[in-house]
C-alpha cells in the first residue's frame, strides 16, 4: 500500500479514515492490525483486500494494481486470489456447510476439486458436518466453515476482520491456530484486524494504527507486549 | 404449530410467500380476463327460436364505414343496438329461390304475461315452424283475441286452453289461450298471436324480422344478393336471434383486455415492491455474496432466477384458479344482465398459457426493477453491524419518478378533455395507476417529508409514540415500500367508486332538474295508455319518452325520443341555442357536448343511423345542456319508437294524475341507466382492489415479521408487549395517514379531471363512503401488522434476539 488515503463524506463533514498510509504486508506471513476504535483499521483492511477503493494512493496485490479496477474486476480478483473471514454473518443460512464452502467456486463457474475440499474440511475438523446448515453449528464451528471457504480457492491472501471477535477464548484459540496453520502449513499470507492482544500474539507482525496513521510495528509479539503497547496508545483500559 | 408458522413467517420464505401470493392472484386474474376475452372472440350462442330452420335470413346488424388511413382503405363495422328488419320483398325472393322448399317470415315484438324472468317475445303463429313449436293442446290462434303460449309460460302462470289472460305488449290486452305448445325455450318465453294481430302489434308494415328457409344456402344467398339482408346457418343463427349477445361479446373483449392489462400493471407494481422488500431484508446476505465472490450481475441474475422460480411455481397454480374465477365472474355478470345467459364461456388452452407467460414475465420484470438496487449494495456492508444505508435516492430513480409524475399530469390533463365514458374510463384507471407509480418511485422522499411533519405530534406520546417516531425517521425506505400498496389500494378504490358516483350524481341531478313534469309513469308504458292518459281530466300534458342508442358515423350516442306536444310543461333540457318547438320527424336536438364533438349547430344536417340500421338525416334545431341526464340526442318519439325492438317507454305527466296510475321518481329515469353499467365496473374492479388488498397485507406482514429481532431487543431493554404493540400501532397509523393522504390526493386529482371532462362540474365524493374506504385500508393495515407482531413476540425475547436476520 502506497500513500493510501480514504475520506468518507465531503466538504466540512468529511472524515478521513486513513491518512496517507504506506505499508507492506509480506508474503507468507501472518500480520495483525491493531488499534483503538475509529483508528481506521477496518478501512485499512477493506482497501488492502479490494473491498473498498481508496480516495487516493495505490494498492497492489502481488503485481496487480487494485485502486483503478472496476467493481466486476475487483470481484473476480477477490474470487480467485483473496479469502475472507468476517466477525459474524459469514455464511448463507440456506446453504449447507459444503455448499457454503464451495460457494466462491460455484460463483466462478469452476468445479470443486473433491479431494481438496475433503482436505480443507478435514483441516478445519468439519468433515463429518458437511451436510449441516449454519444454524445447526456453534459459533466456533461457523467461523471454521468460513475459514474453509476462504481457503478453498487457494487464495494468495486471507483477510480476517475480527475473526474471533464473537467467540469465547477456547474457540478463538482453535480458530487462530487454524489461521496460523494456513501460514505455516499452506504458505498463505494472512492479515487480520483485531483488538484482542491474545489474537495478535499469534501473528508474526503487529501493525498499530491510530487516527488513520501507522504508529508502531512489533515483530514476534507476545500478548503482554501487545497489551502494553495498546495501553500506551491510550485505548486499552 | 404456532412455532412452525412463526418460523415460516420469520424466515425468508415469508418474503417469497408474499411474492408467491401476489403472482398467484395476478395469474388468476389475467387468466380469468383471458377467458372472458377468448369468449368475446370465439364465443357462440346456440340458436333456440331459430333452431328449426337451417337457413336464416335477417337484416344487416352492422353499420359500415370506409375509413382512409395512410392511403389504405379500411372497412370498419359496428354492431347496431336493435333488430334490423329487412323488407318483406326479401321474403318473397327467398321463397322464390331455386331449391327452397319452404320459407317462413316472422315478426317479433315484446309481449309478456305476468312478470317473466327473462325475455318474452310475441310472434305470429305462422312462424312457429322456425323452432319448431308444435301444439300439445288446443288449436292455432285464428281470431285477433286468441293466443297460443309455450309450455313454460303455461306452467309458471297456470294457464290452460280456455284461460283468459292479460298480455302486456306494445298495446296491452286480454287474450284467450286457445293452445299450449309441447316445447319451451331455455332463455325466452314465446307467445303466438294470429298473423294479423302479430303484424299489428309489431307495427312495421312491409317489413319482417327474419326469414327461415329450408333449402340450399347458396341459392338463398344468390336470391338476397343486392339487398341489405344477410344469411346465417349453424350456430351463426344464434347471433341473429340474440342480438344482445353480439354486443356482450364486444364488451367482453374490451373489458377482458382492460381488466387483464390493469391487473398485470398492478401485479408488476405489487410484486416489485415485494421483491424490493425481500432484497432489503437480505441485504447482509447479498453483501456477503458480493464480498465472497459474486459480481453485481451475478447477484441480479440470482434474484431474477428466484423470481423466475417463484413465478413458475405461482403462475400455473394461479392460472388454474383463473378458470373457476372466470365462471364466477360470468355468474356475476349474468346476474347484472351484462352477459346473456346463453353465451357460454369458451375455455381454451390459450388464456391459461398466456396468463402463465405474462405472470412469469411480470415476475422477472419486477425482480429486475428490484434488483437494480443490489448493484449498490457494497460488500463492505457484510463486515460489521454498522451497515451504511444509502440515504439518497439514485438519480435514475428520481428521473423515473419525475417522468411518472409528468405522465400522470399529462394523462390527467387529457382526461379533463375527454367527454365520452368509453374514452375516459380506461384513462381514469391508467392515470390513477401512473400517479401511484410516481408515488412508488419517489416514495422514500415523500415519506421522509411526511415523517418530519408527523414526528412532532408523535413525540408527545411518551413511550410508544416516541419509539415510533424514531423508527419512522430511521427507515424511510421500508416505510415507503409499505405505503405504496396502501396508497394504490386507497387511490384506486376511491377513483373507481367515485368516478361512478360522480357520473351517476351528475346524471341524476340533471334528470331531476330537467324533469319539470309533476309525475313520472313507467317503465314500459304502451302508446295506447299514454293516449288514454292524455284524455284524462286534470292532465295538462303527457310526454312519451323512449330511449335507445344511435350511431353517428361509427360512434355510439344515447338518444331519447320525446313527443313534442306540451314538451315545455314536462321537460326542461336547458336549451342553449335554437328551440325545441321545431322538434319533429325530420329534426333533432343535440346536447352541448355532442354538438361540440360533432361540430354541428342549429340549421346543420346531422346524418345518423337509427337503432335498427335505418339512416336518417335530420336538421339540428336546438342545442341543450342536460345531455348526461337525458342522452346526447333528442329525436321525435315516433322516429325512435318505430326503430327499436321495444317501443314502450316512460311518461312525463303535467297536471294531476288520475287515481290508480302508479308514479315513479324523476331520478329513476337516469339512475336505472347508470346503475347496471356501474355495477359491472364495480364487480370487475373489486377483483383488482382485492388483489391490492392482498398486497397491502403481504408487505405489512413481511415488514413486521422482519423486525422480530428488533422487537425482541426492545423487550429485553424493558419494553412491555403492550408498549410495543402500541408503538407498532402508532407506526401503522402514520403509514395509513400518509397513504390515505396520498391516495386521496391521487383520487381527487384524477376524479377532478374526470368530472371536468364528463360533467363539467366537480367530482361527487360522498364523505361517508370515502371514510369507509380509508377505514377499510386502516383496518387491513392494523390487522396485517398486529398479527405477525403477536406471533413474533410469542417466542421468548432472548431466543428471538439471537436469531439471524
Amino acid at each position: 500500500m502506497d500513500t493510501v488515503s480514504k475520506v468518507y463524506g465531503r466538504g466540512g463533514g468529511a472524515v478521513a479514515a486513513l491518512r496517507e498510509v504506506t505499508a507492506e504486508l509480506p508474503r507468507g506471513r501472518f500480520t495483525a492490525i491493531m488499534g483503538p476504535s475509529g483508528s481506521g483499521k477496518s478501512t485499512f483492511l477493506h482497501c488492502a483486500a479490494g473491498l473498498d477503493t481508496p480516495t487516493s494512493g495505490s494498492v497492489r496485490l502481488g503485481g496487480t494494481e487494485l485502486s483503478s479496477m472496476s467493481e466486476t474486476k475487483l470481484t473476480e480478483l477477490r474470487r480467485g486470489r483473496v479469502g475472507f473471514v468476517f466477525q459474524a454473518f459469514n455464511l448463507v443460512p440456506s446453504l449447507t456447510v459444503e455448499q457454503n464452502v464451495t460457494l466462491p467456486l460455484r460463483l466462478a463457474g469452476t468445479r470443486p476439486d473433491r479431494a481438496w475440499l475433503r482436505d480443507v474440511l478435514d483441516r478445519v475438523g468439519l468433515a463429518d458436518r458437511s451436510r449441516h446448515r449454519p444454524a445447526e453449528l456453534s459459533g466456533g464451528q461457523q467461523q471454521r466453515v468460513a475459514i474453509a471457504r476462504a481457503l478453498v480457492t487457494r487464495p494468495e491472501v486471507l483477510f480476517g476482520d475480527e475473526p474471533t471477535g464473537a467467540l469465547d477464548t477456547m474457540t478463538a484459540r482453535d480458530v487462530l491456530t487454524l489461521l496460523r496453520e494456513a501460514v505455516d502449513g499452506l504458505g498463505r499470507t494472512v492479515v487480520i484486524v483485531t483488538h484482542d492482544p491474545v489474537a495478535a500474539s499469534y501473528a508474526d507482525t503487529v501493525v498499530f494504527l491510530a487516527d488513520g496513521r501507522i504508529v508502531d510495528r512489533l515483530d514476534d509479539p507476545s500478548s503482554d507486549r501487545v497489551a502494553a503497547r495498546m495501553t500506551r496508545l491510550g485505548a486499552w483500559t | 404449530m404456532l412455532r412452525i408458522a412463526l418460523a415460516t413467517l420469520r424466515h425468508r420464505r415469508a418474503g417469497f410467500a408474499g411474492a408467491f401470493a401476489a403472482l398467484l392472484c395476478a395469474a388468476a386474474l389475467v387468466c380469468a380476463c383471458g377467458v372472458l376475452l377468448d369468449t368475446g372472440l370465439r364465443g357462440s350462442v346456440e340458436p333456440e327460436r331459430y333452431a328449426g330452420a337451417p337457413v336464416i335470413v335477417s337484416g344487416d346488424q352492422f353499420v359500415h364505414r370506409t375509413k382512409e388511413k395512410k392511403g389504405k382503405e379500411k372497412r370498419k363495422s359496428k354492431a347496431i343496438a336493435e333488430r334490423a328488419w329487412p323488407p318483406a320483398a326479401v321474403a318473397e325472393k327467398v321463397a322464390a329461390a331455386p331449391g327452397v322448399r319452404r320459407a317462413v317470415a316472422e315478426v317479433v315484438f315484446p309481449a309478456e304475461i305476468g312478470d317473466p324472468d327473462g325475455a318474452s317475445w310475441g310472434h305470429g303463429w305462422e312462424s312457429a315452424a322456425l323452432t319448431p313449436f308444435t301444439l300439445r293442446d288446443g288449436r292455432a290462434p285464428a281470431a285477433p283475441g286468441e293466443i297460443v303460449v309455450d309450455a313454460g309460460t303455461a306452467r309458471t302462470n297456470g294457464l290452460r286452453v280456455g284461460s283468459d289472460v292479460r298480455v302486456t305488449s306494445t298495446a296491452d290486452g286480454t287474450y284467450r289461450v286457445v293452445g299450449v305448445t309441447a316445447e319451451a325455450l331455455d332463455h325466452q318465453a314465446a307467445l303466438f298471436f294470429s298473423t294479423e294481430q302479430a303484424r299489428r302489434l309489431a307495427g312495421r308494415d312491409g317489413r319482417v324480422a327474419a326469414i327461415g328457409a329450408w333449402g340450399p344456402e347458396r341459392a338463398v344467398r344468390d336470391a338476397v344478393r343486392g339487398t341489405s339482408a344477410t344469411v346465417h346457418t349453424g350456430t351463426d343463427r344464434g347471433r341473429v336471434e340474440f342480438l344482445g349477445a353480439e354486443e356482450a361479446r364486444i364488451d367482453l373483449i374490451s373489458m377482458g383486455g382492460a381488466l387483464g392489462g390493469t391487473s398485470l400493471l398492478v401485479a408488476v407494481l405489487v410484486v416489485s415492491g415485494t421483491f424490493a422488500l425481500s432484497v432489503r431484508q437480505r441485504e447482509r446476505e447479498i453483501a456477503l455474496l458480493r464480498a465472497v465472490a459474486a459480481t453485481p450481475r451475478q447477484v441480479r441474475r440470482m434474484i431474477g432466477r428466484e423470481a423466475l422460480l417463484v413465478g413458475l411455481a405461482a403462475a400455473p397454480l394461479g392460472a388454474a384458479c383463473g378458470v373457476p374465477l372466470a365462471f364466477w365472474l360470468r355468474d356475476r355478470f349474468r346476474g347484472l344482465g351484462a352477459l346473456p345467459p346463453n353465451l357460454d364461456l369458451v375455455v381454451g388452452p390459450f388464456p391459461p398459457l398466456a396468463a402463465v407467460l405474462a405472470t412469469v414475465a411480470a415476475a422477472v420484470a419486477a425482480a429486475r426493477l428490484a434488483g437494480r438496487r443490489t448493484a449498490r449494495i457494497r460488500p463492505v456492508e457484510a463486515l460489521g453491524d454498522a451497515a451504511l444505508r444509502p440515504a439518497r435516492l439514485g438519480a435514475p430513480r428520481v428521473a423515473a419518478g419525475l417522468a411518472a409524475t409528468a405522465g400522470g399530469a399529462v394523462l390527467t390533463i387529457v382526461l379533463a378533455n375527454l367527454d365520452t365514458e368509453a374514452a375516459s374510463s380506461p384513462v381514469t384507471f391508467l392515470a390513477a395507476l401512473v400517479w401511484t407509480v410516481a408515488v412508488a418511485l419517489l416514495g422514500p422522499a415523500l415519506v421522509r417529508a411526511a415523517v418530519a411533519v408527523l414526528a412532532v405530534p408523535l413525540r408527545a406520546f411518551p413511550v410508544g409514540g416516541h419509539l415510533a417516531a424514531a423508527n419512522l425517521a430511521m427507515d424511510a425506505r421500508r416505510l415507503a415500500s409499505v405505503v405504496t400498496p396502501l396508497t394504490l389500494m386507497i387511490g384506486l378504490t376511491a377513483t373507481i367508486l367515485f368516478a361512478q358516483t360522480t357520473l351517476g350524481h351528475a346524471a341524476t341531478r340533471q334528470a331531476e332538474q330537467g324533469t319539470i313534469a309533476d309525475h313520472v309513469v313507467g317503465p314500459r308504458v304502451p302508446h295506447a295508455a299514454a293516449e288514454e292518459l292524455r284524455a284524462a281530466p286534470g292532465v295538462t300534458a303527457v310526454t312519451e319518452v323512449v330511449r335507445g342508442t344511435v350511431r353517428v358515423g361509427l360512434e355510439n350516442y344515447a338518444v331519447q325520443g320525446v313527443t313534442p306536444d306540451g314538451l315545455r310543461h314536462t321537460l326542461d333540457l336547458d336549451v342553449r341555442a335554437g328551440s325545441l318547438a321545431d322538434l319533429g320527424p325530420s329534426t333533432v336536438a343535440v346536447s352541448a357536448t355532442a354538438a361540440g364533438r360533432l361540430g354541428v349547430r342549429p340549421g346543420d344536417r346531422l346524418p345518423l343511423t337509427l337503432g335498427d340500421g335505418t339512416p336518417i338525416e335530420p336538421t339540428v334545431v336546438a342545442v341543450y345542456g342536460r345531455g348526461l341526464g337525458f342522452g346526447d340526442l333528442t329525436l321525435a318519439h315516433e322516429v325512435v319508437a318505430a326503430h327499436v325492438d321495444d317501443p314502450r317507454g316512460t311518461l312525463l305527466v303535467a297536471g294531476t294524475l288520475p287515481d290508480g296510475v302508479p308514479a315513479a321518481g324523476a331520478a329513476a329515469l337516469a339512475e336505472a341507466r347508470a346503475t347496471a353499467n356501474a355495477q359491472v365496473n364495480y364487480v370487475a374492479m373489486a377483483l383488482i382492489i382485492a388483489f391490492t388488498a392482498i398486497a397491502v397485507v403481504n408487505t405489512l406482514a413481511m415488514a413486521t415479521a422482519d423486525r422480530a429481532r428488533e422487537l425482541a431487543a426492545l423487550r429485553l431493554a424493558g419494553a412491555t408487549r403492550r408498549q410495543l404493540l402500541r408503538m407498532l400501532g402508532w407506526e401503522t397509523g402514520a403509514v395509513v395517514l400518509v397513504a390515505g393522504v396520498l391516495g386521496t390526493a391521487i383520487a381527487l386529482a384524477v376524479l377532478g379531471a374526470f368530472a371536468r371532462g364528463m360533467t363539467g362540474g366537480a367530482p361527487h365524493v360522498p364523505p361517508g363512503a370515502h371514510l369507509a374506504v380509508l377505514a377499510l385500508g386502516g383496518a387491513l393495515a392494523l390487522a396485517a401488522t398486529a398479527l405477525p407482531a403477536r406471533l413474533a413476540m410469542a417466542v421468548r425475547p432472548a431466543a428471538a434476539v439471537g436469531v439471524r436476520e
